[in-house]
């Protein structure tokens, strides 16, 4: 035991050193990251609220929609935790870089083994606090809950959180040990962007929303035994929410000890048996993964035609750049297991919109649809940015700490900064145009919001793109373990923020013109001097801001990447 | 052909470097040798355009680093004390991507000089094969190989032999001296004495940033007024006597 804790008492002294001892630049950093994730949770805490109040207000079925959501949240976390879990084992088990250190002493392999496990535990389990504190905060408000609902609710997520943990690490312990070595980390990593893409899937095509619609049952018996259905008895999230309504209701408290019992002997037994299979296979898998074997470039041929098609318009040293850029990208399935995401973001984007119940809305279907469309725009943008943030955000940092390279030949920065640019403006044009134009065809828009979304969106990607890469030169992390981490940081954060406020004030000036215009066609309005001038000093506006986002950004990173040391 | 004037950088007020001043020859190699945390690393990150100088002057092929950065680039090799590289990228397809950064054309021409340093660093077998396959010390010879794709005038090496083996040592000290001959000036940061005293005509000590010696061996033997070998004189520098007597720690 003594070993077990000088095993875990270094990441704490690092903790605490770097909290010491941060400068003003980390400090201030700190509290805008704390500050933003104080208004996330007042954000989730609120919406939470509002629908449970919603629900409570339906007289029966209220309190069965409640209770049947909690447990789809514990649900959702409970998957979302083993997929972390698996991942972070990978790293804490197997790639850290005292590991070396760790097993080169004489300390015991079942003490390292849970040193590693803990690690893994807390480094997973954060996101159960950020996103499920809020929520299960606003259980509490809105049911009134007493001290008993905090103390159930605290140890059974962390009872939670075991169960979730030990399923992770076994399920990454098995696969180290049965992969080829050296690629092992490559295949868990794309095995879990599947198994996450899979989940996602799941979760929109069962349409959850269905639940609060009940016209879209036959018969309101079929929809009451809907919501009363539990998931399955023998899934753990079960068990908790279970135990969770119990002691927030007082209902059903005949059960809860037997849950919470339930619940704690299964955590403890996982956490036991994680601990024989690690005895049995984890320093063998260990052991393996170190092993290095020779590694040809796969599918060479494909890639060499790809990229020989792709930089031509380059130029060379910037079709070198561009080369080498896609080779990374194609050979890391970190990296291009990416794209899979990306697959589902959009197909799960363009379906919620075959299915939005137009037809049940008050308001006249043609005025709707015009103004979904108005909003489309936004959140197409948003959707975006959220894309930028994850490929293009990172495409400085993607040089890792090979910069050197780049910083030491003669490629001028500029160019290489409009280079990595240009390379990523064709597909996001693409990308942009398919979403809005797809989206907008299943709203069956008019010609003129056709016309005006695809515009705006082509402009708008220039200046989405250009914060993208200016952003990524501003806070570049050339010395991340995995690439999908670098838009995570406060640069990412913060290139998030800059780039909504951007669409968000593009989609507001334009908003006033096209009611304006749009009203007049529906009426067979003219439009006053006046209006034409508001059109007019609108849309001056939004190129005007459009110009600002593609220059200014890259200007800045481009200082900032010339001062880079 | 390096002129170095009144070179300084200054890290949150240390002063890292302080006012260097130095002048190579061409076709000379010249090491660069100071304890740790001397701005041995610090210097040669400014003369490979790495690092911005807090003050002072590059001048490399009387070009101003500071001024023209990509044309004194395009005439410099560099090789750092760690071999960073693309590890998803083959051999033969990361030379190919620094020629194209030094503005190489895809030629027969460049296919055989690849090839042809490849086997010279004795990694002929490995071209096809990831990078992230390498040993430390093959991804040593292979930024070497980079660094000398493009014939450059200038050589600028942070700590060449670390992760080599006594043959892979020799080779490069071997290749050294062919380019110096051959007139490329190298400027070499080294801790290993034996190496300075073997291949570099010039030697400069670096402590605290300023140059406290400079000349060949044996003036700077001259200077430090002992004899014997290089370890000697450079102890007897930068005063590290107390490190040349310490004993081992008694067993208990």
């Amino acid at each position: 035991m003594q070993d077990l804790y000088l095993l875990i008492k270094p990441r704490f002294l690092g903790f605490r050193n770097r909290m010491a001892r941060s400068d003003r630049r980390t400090k201030k950093r700190a509290f805008v990251m704390g500050g933003l994730g104080l208004f996330f949770c007042l954000g989730l805490f609120i919406v939470s609220c509002r629908v449970l109040i919603h629900f409570q207000s339906a007289e029966v079925i209220g309190d069965l929609l409640a209770r049947q959501l909690l447990s789809m949240i514990f649900l959702t976390f409970f998957s979302l935790l083993i997929f972390s879990h698996i991942i972070t084992a990978l790293s804490n088990l197997y790639i850290s870089k005292d590991l070396e250190l760790c097993h080169s002493t004489p300390v015991v392999l079942e003490e390292v083994f849970i040193s590693r496990a803990v690690y893994t535990l807390m480094d997973s389990s954060w996101m159960l606090i950020i996103f499920g504190l809020p929520i299960f905060m606003a259980y509490a408000y809105v049911y009134g809950a007493g001290p008993g609902f905090y103390f159930t609710l605290l140890h059974m997520s962390l009872s939670m959180a075991m169960i979730a943990g030990g399923i992770g690490i076994l399920i990454t312990m098995v696969l180290v040990y049965v992969f080829p070595a050296h690629r092992t980390r490559d295949i868990i990593m794309l095995l879990s962007v599947v198994m996450l893409v899979g989940l996602y899937f799941l979760f929109r095509f069962l349409r959850p929303e269905r639940l609060v619609d009940p016209d879209a049952y036959f018969t309101i018996m079929q929809y009451m035994s809907a919501l009363k259905m539990p998931q399955s008895p023998y899934i753990p999230t079960q068990w908790i929410s279970d135990a969770l309504w119990a002691v927030l209701t007082g209902k059903g408290g005949e059960d809860y000890l037997f849950y919470i019992m339930l619940t704690w002997t299964t955590a403890g037994a996982i956490a036991v048996i994680s601990v024989w299979v690690a005895r049995a296979i984890y320093f063998e898998g260990l052991s393996k993964s170190q092993e290095a074997k020779k590694r040809r470039a796969g599918g060479k041929r494909a890639l060499d035609l790809l990229v020989e098609l792709i930089k031509k318009p380059f130029g060379v040293d910037l079709g070198a750049i561009i080369a080498k850029d896609i080779r990374t990208f194609f050979r890391d399935n970190t990296q291009w297991s990416q794209l899979l995401l990306l697959g589902a973001l959009v197909v799960v984007y363009v379906y919620n919109f075959s299915v939005l119940p137009l037809d049940k809305s008050p308001i006249r279907l043609d005025f709707l649809q015009n103004e979904l469309a108005f909003l489309n725009m936004g959140l197409a943008g948003f959707v975006l940015a959220a894309v930028s943030a994850r490929f293009v955000f990172p495409a400085v940092s993607a040089e890792g700490e090979a910069y050197w390279i780049v910083r030491s030949s003669p490629l001028r920065l500029k160019r290489y900064l409009w280079g990595k640019y240009l390379f990523f403006l064709a597909p996001m044009l693409i990308l942009a145009e398919v979403l809005i134009i797809g989206t907008n065809y299943m709203l069956e828009v008019t010609r003129f919001m056709m016309f005006l979304s695809s515009i705006t969106m082509f402009f708008m990607v220039f200046g989405i793109l250009a914060l993208g890469i200016g952003f990524g030169a501003l806070y570049p992390n050339f010395k991340y373990e995995n690439i999908a981490q670098v838009a995570t940081g406060f640069g990412g954060v913060l290139y998030m923020i800059v780039s909504s406020i951007f669409i968000g004030a593009v989609i507001v000036l334009e908003a006033g013109p096209v009611y304006i215009l749009f009203m007049a066609n529906l009426r067979g309005n003219t439009i006053s001097l006046f209006q034409w001038l508001f059109i007019i000093v609108s849309f001056s506006a939004v190129l005007v801001i459009n110009i600002t986002a593609i220059f200014k950004p890259i200007k800045m990173g481009l200082k900032a990447l010339r001062e880079y040391e | 052909m390096i002129k170095l004037i009144n070179l300084t950088k200054v890290y949150r007020g240390l002063r890292a470097v302080d006012g260097i001043n130095l002048e190579i020859e061409k076709g000379h190699i010249f090491g660069f040798l100071g304890p740790n945390g001397a701005g041995k690393t610090t210097t040669i990150k400014m003369m490979a355009g790495v690092l911005s100088p807090t003050e002072g002057q590059i001048i490399i092929n009387d070009m101003d680093l500071v001024k023209d950065p990509s044309g004194v680039k395009q005439c410099v090799g560099f090789i750092p004390d760690r071999p960073f590289v693309y590890e998803k990228l083959a051999g033969i397809e990361f030379l190919r991507f620094i020629a194209g950064l030094y503005h190489l054309d895809h030629t027969p021409l460049l296919s055989h000089r690849i090839s042809e340093l490849l086997e010279l660093f004795e990694l002929g077998q490995w071209g096809e094969e990831l990078i992230e396959s390498y040993s430390h010390g093959m991804k040593q010879r292979l930024v070497m190989c980079a660094a000398l794709l493009h014939e450059p005038e200038v050589l600028i090496v942070d700590e060449p032999m670390v992760g080599l083996d006594p043959k892979g040592a020799r080779l490069v000290k071997n290749i050294f001296k062919d380019q110096a001959v051959k007139g490329t000036t190298v400027f070499m940061s080294t801790h290993s004495l034996d190496v300075a005293a073997e291949v570099c005509d010039e030697i400069a000590i670096i402590q605290g940033g300023h140059i406290i010696a400079r000349g060949t061996a044996s003036a700077l033997r001259r200077q430090a007024g002992v004899g014997g070998n290089l370890e000697q004189i450079f102890l007897k520098l930068t005063e590290g006597k107390g490190l040349a007597n310490a004993r081992p720690l008694s067993s208990h």
